[in-house]
């Protein structure tokens, strides 16, 4: 070869390379079917002038690692009562090449008061976090997630039933499996030709599959009203006649683990009987007969108090006075 | 337009020479080639472990590979001044236990010297030690190689 064409050898190889760099560097690590590639040059003199010769270029594959996580999303326990409930989860691609996952969930975990039953696995189409019933598409079975590419990580929502026969306090678990749709096996178990860019799949030290734990905790709380009278008449007595004064206790008493929202109390005036304004108070403290002000109001028929959101185990008292009618 | 085609002929041929990989030219005294090698652990019956050099044809990021490039003086002169470039590919990096005597370039061969003795300048502008992960290239340099004689040179490497 001459010396002009030995250069252009040099020059083509040059260009090769320069194609094939630079990998982006990835937490999964380099993308399956990269190829590796690695060429020495070695310059010296021989007595003639200056030389430059290249070694032949050694060429590795790399080959698709088989790796997954799975991690709850819950905050904690999830807040459940008898009926439908959302565990979130999300499953990351820790390989190396593009890889679907097949997702079981098991809800019969050791320790469990109580077992749910599996409803469905559906994906966070929307990619809000949020499951959406009718937006976020139920896998069918085999529930098996689409491809995930390198470092991405998919939520996936395990729709269950908590039984009716759940009781407060009562907690529960679902274990969520994902598995390399390719195989799964010991670390280190090879599908030829069965990873990206007719590389090899290799399982990775998790086996190729993971899972995670999501639980739930009932909350069941219910709400008792319980009302009592005290009368005193004009004559000092407790007797029930024109003129005499009827002060009403209504007690909010809210028993169990969990809370309550939104709870409004309201009750109507006895016929025969006329409101005393600015007597309603909630918790020892008066409230205004105007609406809006404050948690209660008073009308021309009846009071309403507004208590919000109560904690299981308190009680609350809302008292207001009545005059029977002459 | 004659001088083009003749220039096409050559870079075809440039090209399917590096496909697959020509030795060296035989007029050449000098010659080079590469080798490259996977290092596995394997675990033996009574659960020690050895480690060994195997042809690299199952291997995934974090795997250690060992590139070698042996070098031999057919001719009858004494070689001189031999330098021998290696490049990293990109999708390797040195590992982090390679000779610290090692001579290297983190600029993608600018500058060279042992890496203990190399900065980095960071993409804030602060410049830190160099490390392993950042070295671009390897080299190796001898005086003199005398006629007949040969050896290895290698650096180990971890995919990324």
């Amino acid at each position: 070869m001459t010396k002009a064409a030995h250069l252009d050898r040099t020059i083509g190889l040059a260009s090769i390379l320069a194609l094939l760099a630079p990998v982006p560097a990835i937490a999964g690590g380099i993308d399956a079917g990269t190829l590796i590639e690695n060429t020495a040059q070695a310059t010296y003199d021989n007595g003639s002038g200056p030389q430059t010769v290249d070694s032949n270029t050694v060429t590795v594959l790399v080959d698709e690692l088989l790796d997954v996580s799975v991690a709850s999303l819950d905050a904690g326990a999830v807040a459940a009562v008898p009926g439908s409930e959302v565990l979130t989860f999300e499953i990351t691609n820790t390989g190396n090449g593009p890889e679907a996952y097949l997702l079981t969930a098991d809800p019969s975990v050791p320790g469990n008061d109580f077992d749910t039953t599996i409803d469905g696995i559906a994906v966070d189409t929307n990619g809000n976090g949020v499951y959406d019933p009718g937006v976020d598409q139920i896998l069918t079975g085999p529930e098996t997630t689409a491809a995930l590419d390198p470092d991405e990580a998919l939520t996936v929502f395990v729709l269950v039933t908590v039984p009716a026969t759940a009781v407060d306090t009562e907690t529960s678990e679902v274990t969520l499996t994902a598995s390399a749709v390719t195989g799964t096996g010991s670390p280190g178990t090879t599908f030829a030709g069965a990873g990206e860019g007719g590389s090899d799949a290799v399982v990775g030290s998790n086996g190729a599959q993971a899972s995670a734990n999501g639980s739930l905790l009932v909350g069941i709380t219910t709400v008792s009203l319980v009302k009592s009278a005290v009368i005193s008449d004009p004559f000092g007595g407790t007797s029930a006649v024109p003129g005499a004064t009827i002060t009403y206790t209504i007690s909010a008493v809210v028993t169990g683990s969990g809370s309550v929202s939104g709870l409004v109390v309201t009750d109507a005036f006895p016929s025969g009987t006329t409101y005393v304004a600015s007597s309603l108070t909630l918790a020892g403290s008066g409230l205004t007969d105007a609406s809006g002000d404050d948690a209660g109001e008073a009308n021309a028929t009846g009071i309403s108090v507004d208590l919000g959101t109560v904690a299981g185990g308190t009680t609350q008292d809302i008292t207001f006075n009545v005059t029977i009618d002459e | 337009m004659f001088k083009i085609v003749f220039n096409t002929l050559v870079s075809i041929a440039a090209l399917v020479g590096a496909a697959i990989s020509v030795p060296a030219i035989a007029q050449e005294p000098l010659r080079l080639k590469g080798d490259v090698k996977a290092v596995k652990t394997v675990e033996n019956d009574d659960g020690t472990t050895v480690t060994a050099l195997v042809d690299p044809e199952v291997v995934v990021p974090g795997d250690r590979l060992v590139f070698s490039t042996y070098y031999s003086n057919t001719g009858s002169e004494p070689v001189e001044n031999f330098i021998v470039t290696n490049p990293l590919p990109a999708a390797v990096k040195l590992a982090d236990d390679a000779d610290p005597a090692l001579v290297v370039s983190v600029d993608g061969g600018a500058s060279w010297g042992r890496l203990a003795e190399l900065q980095v300048t960071g993409d804030d502008g602060a410049t830190r030690a160099a490390t392993a992960a950042d070295v671009t290239h390897v080299r190796w340099t001898l005086a003199q190689i005398a006629p007949g004689a040969e050896g290895r040179l290698e650096y180990p490497a971890i995919i990324r």
